[in-house]
């Protein structure tokens, strides 16, 4: 797995490639670095996830700790660009139920500014 | 005059901040102008009516309860039909005009028809009787003039709290009631000033005295111009926000009642402001007693009159500057309120022991008291007990309560005298019987005052809070109510499980069965209609080579009688040891997913002894993956000697989310443990780090007091996870108790090193230079310490009105944010209050470092 990140509109995004997944994962993980971010006063995080072709338990468990500790400090945490695979599991899971998921980054830039 | 200065000059007075300066000191100046015309008036007609028969003192009192509806429903028309400044304004002008008319009536009519000669032959006889005539309908000019007083300062003093309110919001209002009260005094002082130096040296008439008042009227006129000028300045740099209730808002006069009926916390109010005027009226009874028995004389008795009203004055001006802030500061509004009932019931009580000599003193101290009490806490405590109603229903309840209740109050005050006098026979007792009598009434309303003030206080709270709404939901109780943790995991675990080993996917898919949660959907989406599993997932196990077992899991899988099957075939002892054969196979394997396989089924096994020995081994094994499965295979066994092994794993962010639940699963009971690793300095920082969070999932006292004592070591490197952990905790479980002694210092420590971050950043700042990077970051700093203050605070208070408070400040509107420092101004005590408000109230940089060192100096 490969994070690069970069700041747009005050939004930190999350340029994901490769799977999220327990094995390919290193030590400095998601969860960790969206904290960083937090950290140092960001409170707008985009996971763009184009790039991601599938992800395991712990992968939905570091999406899941990154939302919560955006929401708990009052920022906002949202996905864009998912498979429509990962989507479907999404849905069912009821994952779309707490996480916001758009179909664009522009989309999903936007709604940050409208919020 | 600029900002700066004007803000440094009203400092003295009250809070205000440059931006509301001049509006507040327009404000000021027109509430200095109403009563200084009304404290020119108010002797005048005191004096009056004290010197009228005392069986009809009442009947002035009943006039204005009585007419006072019909002057409401007029001045709510000319409210519904005019923008407010123009309204104000048309106002004043009729309060000029027939300020001129009763001049003429006075001054000029009177005396006129006094020194009319009548050229006729029985002149002798005419001129006795047309003095007669005018002393017999005097009566009726003093009851009108007695009437449009009340209805002069009803109106004024009510236009005047809907002009601050049109340019201020609540919490504004609350700073700055002490500047404008001040303002109010001072008209007063300077009002009764006049009246009583013009008497007594005898410069001017009574009559001529109503002719000074028009002039003031007028300078308030162009005040009220420049107030709303500058309301216009305000609202244009602050936004919409500024004047919530807009001019034209229709409101009728039932509209205003129903407003007061629909809330049972303004109908206390009103009762309780009620129950004050009832008593204030009946004092005012006793003091016209005692002042007509010392003065017959209508010229010494204005005099003294004035005088009082200036002494009131001048005591309410120094105990205002002295004492109300520090009152209300020291004691909150929930014991400011009683200090004037508590104080008047005292000393009402004590007429019954003074002497016929003192009663005059006695009256003057206790009508004094009354008006003192009245003029200076009881206005500021009115003013706050309106804060959390919301703008249009206070604008509505102020009318009705302001203009019909308070008279309403006088007038049944007047009534009851009127019984009394009658029943009593006060016509031919002495006044100090009278006084007496009249005092036990007095009592009886000063006990109800004292009962409806804790009510309306037991009210308050509530009624603040409605304003307040959560900003955000907190992200874990979002993800709770909506999510369902352990199936999504089981369902991604399934699905990867299905690429890599069908026994492992059947294992999981096995586990879903179990705990019910396969649906149509997820059998879709897990591919279990398409696939024809095959035996696959016995085969490697049993080595039996390819043989279908399922044709078509879509039936089978489902069935509940094929789980209790697999379960069975579990406890089968021959299983037991063929798997235990298998098992070491698999441990020994270089595939992580054979090593997958077999922890996996670990916790799928009758525990033995071998298949700990196993366990223990995966716990340890280098692949996060297979470590992942035996964390939850070691959750299902739950044994001591894993302890050790699990929290290993929650050093490694990569299995750390797993061990924290494999060890909420252990229960409560591994406490102790996890309390010593916690203080291990020698642990992994990460280890440490992690244990928080479990302790904060078991949600017993022990862990409470474990997250305590280990927070009030101080150590920094965990301060942020055993925070996070008690707020959990206390979030969760409000049943568990936290000791304010062992809090407390905490809450201090966190604040003092918040005025560090903060005072070093103003020092940055000051300083020049390129200090934005540092700056930002003591911000953020700042804004991480805010936060875990108002974390630790819900550990003394109601979580749920602590996390409003804190969502409100940090990202709500000005007025939510300022009910929410009215929200922790009531929740919070004096020296924390005192600590905390200048961390979290919107001040300048430098008002911000003087206060900080002001509250550090008071601690």
């Amino acid at each position: 797995m490969l994070i690069k990140t970069r700041e747009a509109n005050n939004v930190v995004i999350f340029d994901i490639e490769g799977e999220i997944r327990r094995s390919e994962s290193m030590q400095t993980t998601l969860h960790n670095q969206v904290k960083s971010h937090l950290d140092r006063g960001r409170r707008n995080v985009l996971l763009n996830l184009e790039g991601v072709e599938f992800i395991d338990s712990f992968g939905v468990g570091e999406i899941l700790a990154s939302y919560i500790s955006t929401q708990n400090l009052g920022g906002k945490l949202k996905l864009c660009r998912i498979s429509k695979k990962l989507l479907l599991i999404f849905q069912i899971t009821m994952l779309t139920k707490v996480l916001d998921i758009q179909e664009d980054c522009e989309c999903a830039l936007e709604s940050f500014e409208k919020a | 005059m600029a900002n700066g200065r004007l803000e440094k000059l009203l400092n003295r007075f009250a809070d205000v901040r440059g931006h509301e300066a001049h509006a507040a000191l327009y404000l000021s100046g027109f509430f200095f102008l109403i009563t200084f015309t009304f404290y020119i008036i108010k002797p005048v007609k005191e004096s009056f009516l004290i010197g009228i028969n005392p069986a009809w003192w009442p009947y002035a009192d009943l006039a204005t309860a009585l007419l006072i509806g019909f002057v409401v429903a007029l001045n709510v028309r000319l409210l519904n039909r005019l923008p407010r400044r123009i309204y104000i304004s048309a106002t004043l002008l009729f309060f000029i005009g027939s300020l001129l008319v009763f001049w003429y009536a006075f001054d000029v009519y009177l005396k006129s028809l006094v020194s009319t000669p009548v050229a006729d032959s029985s002149g002798g006889i005419f001129f006795v009787w047309i003095p007669l005539a005018i002393i017999k309908a005097g009566t009726v000019p003093v009851f009108v003039f007695s009437f449009w007083t009340d209805v002069f300062i009803a109106m004024s003093v009510t236009q005047f709290w809907l002009a601050v309110n049109d340019v201020f919001d609540p919490y504004q209002g609350k700073r700055l009631v002490g500047l404008f009260v001040t303002g109010g005094l001072f008209g007063g002082i300077a009002g009764s000033s006049l009246a009583a130096l013009m008497v007594f040296a005898k410069l001017i008439s009574a009559g001529n005295l109503l002719l000074v008042c028009p002039v003031i009227l007028i300078l308030a006129l162009i005040m009220v111009s420049l107030v709303y000028r500058e309301q216009q300045h305000l609202r244009e740099t602050a936004g919409a926000e500024v004047g919530p209730v807009q001019a034209g808002a229709r409101v009728g006069y039932w509209e205003s009642f129903l407003s007061v009926k629909r809330s049972r916390y303004l109908l206390l109010l009103a009762a309780t402001l009620a129950s004050a005027m009832v008593a204030g009226s009946l004092i005012n009874f006793q003091f016209k007693f005692a002042v007509k028995s010392v003065f017959p004389d209508n010229n010494d008795r204005t005099f003294f009159v004035s005088m009082f009203f200036l002494g009131i004055l001048i005591l309410s001006t120094v105990f205002h500057l002295v004492a109300t802030g520090r009152i209300l500061r020291s004691f909150g509004i929930r014991w400011a309120l009683l200090v004037a009932p508590a104080l008047l019931l005292a000393g009402s009580l004590s007429v019954f022991l003074v002497s016929a000599g003192a009663l005059l003193a006695w009256a003057s101290l206790i009508r004094g008291g009354d008006k003192l009490f009245d003029n200076t806490i009881g206005q500021s405590i009115r003013e706050l007990l309106y804060i959390p109603v919301p703008a249009d229903i206070k604008y509505k309840a102020k009318i009705f309560i302001d203009m019909f209740v308070n008279k309403f109050a006088t007038g049944l005050g007047a009534g009851l005298y009127w019984g009394l006098y009658r029943l009593s026979g006060f016509a031919y007792k002495d006044p100090i019987a009278n006084v007496r009598e009249i005092g036990i009434l007095v009592v009886v309303f000063l006990g109800l005052w004292i009962v409806l003030t804790r009510a309306v206080y037991a009210e308050y709270p509530a009624v603040l809070k409605k304003d307040i709404r959560r900003k955000w939901d907190e992200g874990d109780k979002a993800v709770q109510q909506h999510v369902d943790v352990d199936l999504t995991r089981d369902v991604f675990d399934a699905l990867q499980s299905r690429e890599r080993s069908t026994t492992l996917y059947l294992m999981n898919v096995f586990d879903l069965v179990r705990k019910n949660n396969l649906t149509p959907e997820l059998k879709e989406v897990l591919g279990i209609k398409q696939d024809e599993i095959r035996a696959q997932s016995m085969d490697r196990l049993f080595d039996a080579g390819g043989e279908v077992l399922f044709h078509s899991l879509d039936e089978t899988i489902a069935d509940k009688d094929l789980a209790s099957v697999i379960d069975l075939v579990f406890l089968l002892p021959s299983y037991q040891e063929v798997m235990g054969k298998r098992l070491a196979a698999d441990a020994g394997s270089a595939s992580d997913v054979d090593r997958m396989d077999a922890a996996k089924l670990i916790g799928l096994m009758v525990r033995s002894p071998e298949t700990l020995r196993f366990l223990e081994r995966f716990l340890q094994d280098p692949s996060p993956e297979v470590v992942a499965y035996a964390l939850r295979s070691a959750a299902v066994h739950r044994r001591v000697e894993h302890i050790p092994l699990i929290l290993r794993q929650l050093g490694n962010p990569l299995t750390a989310l797993e061990a924290q639940g494999t060890l909420t699963s252990y229960g409560p009971g591994v406490e102790d443990q996890l309390k010593s690793v916690l203080g291990d300095e020698s642990e992994a920082l990460e280890v440490r780090r992690a244990v928080p969070a479990v302790l904060a999932r078991f949600g017993t006292q022990r862990s409470a007091d474990i997250l305590l004592d280990e927070l009030a070591r101080r150590r920094g490197d965990v301060e942020q996870e055993l925070i996070n952990a008690l707020y959990k905790l206390r979030a969760d479980r409000p049943e568990v108790r936290f000791r304010e002694k062992q809090v407390r210092p905490e809450l201090l420590d966190m604040i003092e090193k918040s005025y560090a971050i903060c005072l070093s950043a103003s020092g940055l700042a000051a300083g020049g230079g390129d200090a934005a990077g540092p700056a930002a970051e003591a911000k953020v700093a700042l804004d991480l310490n805010v936060r875990r203050i108002f974390d630790l605070m819900t550990l003394l208070h109601p979580p749920e009105d602590i996390v409003k408070a804190y969502q409100n400040i940090l990202k709500g509107t000005r007025r939510s944010g300022d009910y929410s420092l009215s929200l922790l101004d009531d929740l919070l005590d004096r020296e924390l209050k005192a600590l905390l408000f200048p961390l979290i109230e919107d001040l300048p940089p430098e008002e911000r470092a003087l206060r900080m060192k002001k509250a550090m100096r008071l601690k």
